[in-house]
């Protein structure tokens, strides 16, 4: 009887305990819930607006949040006088026909290779030769249509473009015998451990050609910008090269600083740590003159900013450092010992591994002159050719007229997150994946 | 396949710290060297020199002819196995051993050659595609010494790379290391701190202590004639045991006296105790384990003891007794020699005598633990 008591009184216990579990449970959930639809407003409200007509339903500030009728004005109004989607098809149309033909040629020419394994080198070397030239004079022939090369008519910018194809070509040709050739296809146990593999290099050789075309198309054929376009060129040349040339800063910092024993290392980590402790907007008058001094402001505030955005960026070595100083030494020494230099050490070493960070890093240094408006705007002081897209979106809500501009400035708005979105959904994985599993014991 | 000389090799740190003072050796080609000492004792240091992975602070290390104190790791031509295997996780076993052969550029059939040949000897073919996270501790060691073999180097260093493996898989990979030098035939520098794998391995044992070589010698040298205290306590297991004695000069023979007993030196070490004018003195007496006797019949020159703790081993029992003085002395008693009732009557706290066998002591000198044999 008291047992059966004591079994009641213990569930009983139980059942209060799950309730009081429930009801905090609940409250957390209420609270993330209220939390995340303050965020989401602006941004609900923000696309909502880039599709109110700036023709049809006038005025920035209106009562209702979902307009009456969806439209497109607004982008289109961003992209009025340019060429850009026209520009782009080219490109496109010329990155797809040249991937597909070089695809083929490129499984040609390997199995021509793998047939001829068994004859002398220079037979098998011929052929590759052969094929590749052939290949070539193709792909240059199919260019030359396509981007009616006729019509561009200059020597200079056709010897370029072929530079560039040969350069891919041979690219792809290397990357297919290191990947596929009979040589490791013989090896005992060796398995294409990815069976995507084949789409994936399609799809790495599509991204170059593509990468290629763009850069082609540029010298060929120039893109009419509107104001809009402009600005977000700009801002895209700013970050892309802010990107590249910080992160190999930083990275190349951080290694020196976590794997070199130097005289004042500390001293250097200790200076360099107080330096950036101070703001860089106290610099900014000085940064100003200095660059005026070189020509680098208003109509050269492109360049202007990037050099103000990579200056520094050696500052910035902690976090890499400390990536870097979980990665064991033994594998720098085992390389160092395997015959690789420092500098191969680290490209083929270390960067592999230090995946995450490299991203971070990219990340980082991408986002940062993106979003920037302070130095963008006094760098370019007042040049519109010269701004980056946050000061010209601002522009358009302060200088003109506010209640014209504002859906259009939501429009504008909506397609800066686009990239950083899109980096950041392709890239997140890397974040929290670490790739050291199994170099030591562990 | 060279030859090394290590003369006066010094290794200072922070100006102030010396981590291996005066180090002289010379390894002849194609043989197995073993380095071994408590932790801390300067051995991995030495290896680490000769790898080129720390600087040296004074003297000349020569490989073959040529002197290799300023040159840089990748053109030393060694290959070295770490003791953490540091396998590059990022690549596939394959590339990981023909690491080394691309960086020389070398051309892809001598890269598969050599590859294949490697991951043959140690049995790793069927695991060339995966990926260092994929294999067992076991199978990393292998990957890690095929990288090595690969290579075909001049000089193969070895870091303790059995000491995270398991102690079973230890002994395996043991006598595959033995079965490979007979392989791979070229010079070995093995670092250790495993007296078994120093005395099993090695052509010649290097003893190591404070950054001091202690004593250099085959196994059989150092087993057998230990040059000082540390040397005799390090090599053997269980440890030789140290009693407390007086030596006695009587005419041209010498006896140990300890205990109320009095153990003969034999003819051939008072020969030598004499040629070194040794006379009457306090000893410390060294008896290994293994070269004590149980007596049972109550015959003279014995002595006493309580038995503490009996360790069964299987094949022998390693007996800790208590003398009257309470130092401690371990018998190490093969059980075949005991009959049953004997066996039973080891219980903790019995009395025991035993006695030790002239021919296999040791004798130290209390002050300098140098050997007065040696």
């Amino acid at each position: 009887m008291t047992n059966n008591a004591n079994v009641a009184a213990g569930q009983q216990k139980l059942r209060s305990k799950r309730g009081h579990e429930r009801r905090i449970n609940g409250t957390i959930y209420t609270v993330l819930v209220i939390m995340s639809i303050v965020w989401l407003v602006p941004f609900v409200f923000l696309v909502l607006q880039s599709f109110r007509s700036y023709k049809l339903e006038k005025g920035g500030m209106v009562d209702y949040l979902i307009p009456k009728t969806f439209s497109l004005d607004n982008y289109a109004f961003l992209f009025e006088g340019s060429n850009f989607f026209s520009w782009l098809g080219q490109a496109l149309i010329v990155a797809v026909a040249v991937a597909a033909v070089t695809a083929v040629l490129i499984h040609v020419c390997g199995r021509l290779l793998d047939k001829g394994e068994g004859e002398g080198r220079g037979t098998r070397v011929a052929l590759l030769g052969g094929s590749l030239l052939i290949g070539f004079v193709a792909l240059v022939g199919l260019t030359m249509a396509l981007q009616g090369f006729a019509l561009a008519g200059s020597w200079v910018k056709a010897l370029i473009s072929l530079a560039l194809f040969v350069l891919a070509g041979w690219i792809m040709a290397r990357v297919y015998l290191k990947q596929d050739s009979k040589l490791l296809r013989s090896i005992p146990g060796y398995v294409v451990e990815d069976k995507h593999e084949g789409l994936k290099k399609f799809c790495a050789m599509f991204a170059e050609f593509g990468a290629l075309a763009l850069i082609a198309q540029c010298i060929l054929a120039p893109m009419t910008m509107s104001q809009y376009v402009r600005w977000y060129g700009n801002t895209l040349t700013i970050a892309l090269f802010t990107s590249v040339i910080q992160t190999v800063i930083v990275l190349s910092v951080s290694y020196a600083l976590s794997r070199l024993r130097f005289k004042g290392r500390k001293l250097i980590m200790n200076v360099v740590l107080i330096l950036g402790l101070f703001p860089g907007f106290l610099t900014m008058i000085t940064l100003y003159f200095l660059l005026k001094q070189m020509g680098l402001t208003q109509a050269g505030a492109v360049p202007g900013l990037i050099l103000i955005y990579c200056a520094s960026s050696g500052m910035g070595y902690y976090i890499s450092k400390g990536f870097f100083d979980t990665i064991p030494k033994s594998l720098d020494e085992s390389a160092r010992i395997d015959g690789a230099t420092r500098f191969q050490v680290f490209l083929k070493i270390i960067m592999p591994l230090a995946k995450p960070i490299v991203i971070y890093t990219i990340l980082m240094a991408f986002m940062a002159p993106w979003g920037d408006y302070v130095f963008a705007s006094y760098v370019a002081f007042g040049h519109q050719d010269g701004y980056n897209v946050a000061v010209g979106l601002y522009n358009w809500v302060n200088t003109n007229d506010f209640q014209n501009y504002f859906t259009r400035f939501c429009a504008g708005g909506v397609l800066v997150a686009v990239p950083i979105t899109a980096l950041f959904l392709a890239l997140q994985k890397y974040y929290v994946e670490g790739v050291t599993g199994g170099a030591v014991k562990g | 396949m060279a030859s090394l000389k290590l003369e006066h090799v010094k290794k200072v740190y922070d100006k102030n710290v010396v981590a291996v003072h005066d180090f002289n050796l010379e390894i002849k080609d194609k043989e197995f060297i073993v380095f071994v000492g408590p932790s801390g004792c300067g051995k991995s240091t030495t290896l680490r020199m000769i790898a080129g992975l720390e600087d040296i602070s004074g003297g000349t290390l020569t490989i073959g002819d040529r002197v290799v104190n300023d040159v840089e790791p990748k053109d030393r031509d060694i290959a070295m196995v770490f003791q953490n295997y540091a396998l590059y996780p990022h690549i596939t076993v394959y590339e990981n051993m023909a690491f080394s052969l691309r960086l020389r550029k070398m051309n892809n059939e001598e890269v598969h050659r050599r590859v294949c040949q490697a991951a043959e000897i140690l049995g790793i073919t069927e695991y060339l595609a995966r990926k260092p996270k994929n294999l067992s501790g076991g199978q990393r060691q292998r990957v890690a010494i095929g990288r090595a073999i690969v290579r075909e180097p001049q000089v193969f260093l070895m870091d303790e790379p059995l000491s995270n493996l398991d102690a079973k898989l230890r002994n395996q990979m043991r006598a595959e290391i033995i079965l490979l030098r007979k392989r791979i035939d070229t010079t070995f520098i093995y670092v250790t701190h495993d007296q078994t794998e120093a005395m099993t391995l090695g052509d010649r044992i290097v003893i190591m202590k404070d950054g001091y070589i202690q004593q250099v010698g085959t196994p059989q040298e150092v087993f057998e004639t230990p040059r000082n205290l540390f040397v005799a306590g390090f090599i053997g297991s269980p440890q030789m045991n140290f009693l407390k004695a007086r030596l006695v000069k009587n005419g041209g023979e010498y006896f140990a006296e300890l205990y109320g007993v009095r153990i003969a030196m034999g003819a051939e070490k008072s020969a030598k105790l004499a040629a070194k004018g040794v006379g009457g003195q306090d000893v410390i007496l060294g008896v290994r384990p293994e070269h004590t006797q149980l007596v049972f019949d109550g015959r003279d020159g014995t002595i006493e003891g309580t038995l503490r703790v009996n360790e069964m081993m299987g094949s022998e029992l390693h007996l800790h007794v208590d003398l009257a003085d309470g130092t401690s002395v371990i018998l190490r008693i093969p059980t075949l020699d005991l009959t049953e009732e004997q066996r039973r009557g080891l219980i903790y706290g019995s009395k025991l005598r035993f006695a030790f066998p002239e021919k296999v002591t040791h004798l130290f000198d209390p002050k300098s633990e140098e050997s007065l044999l040696f």
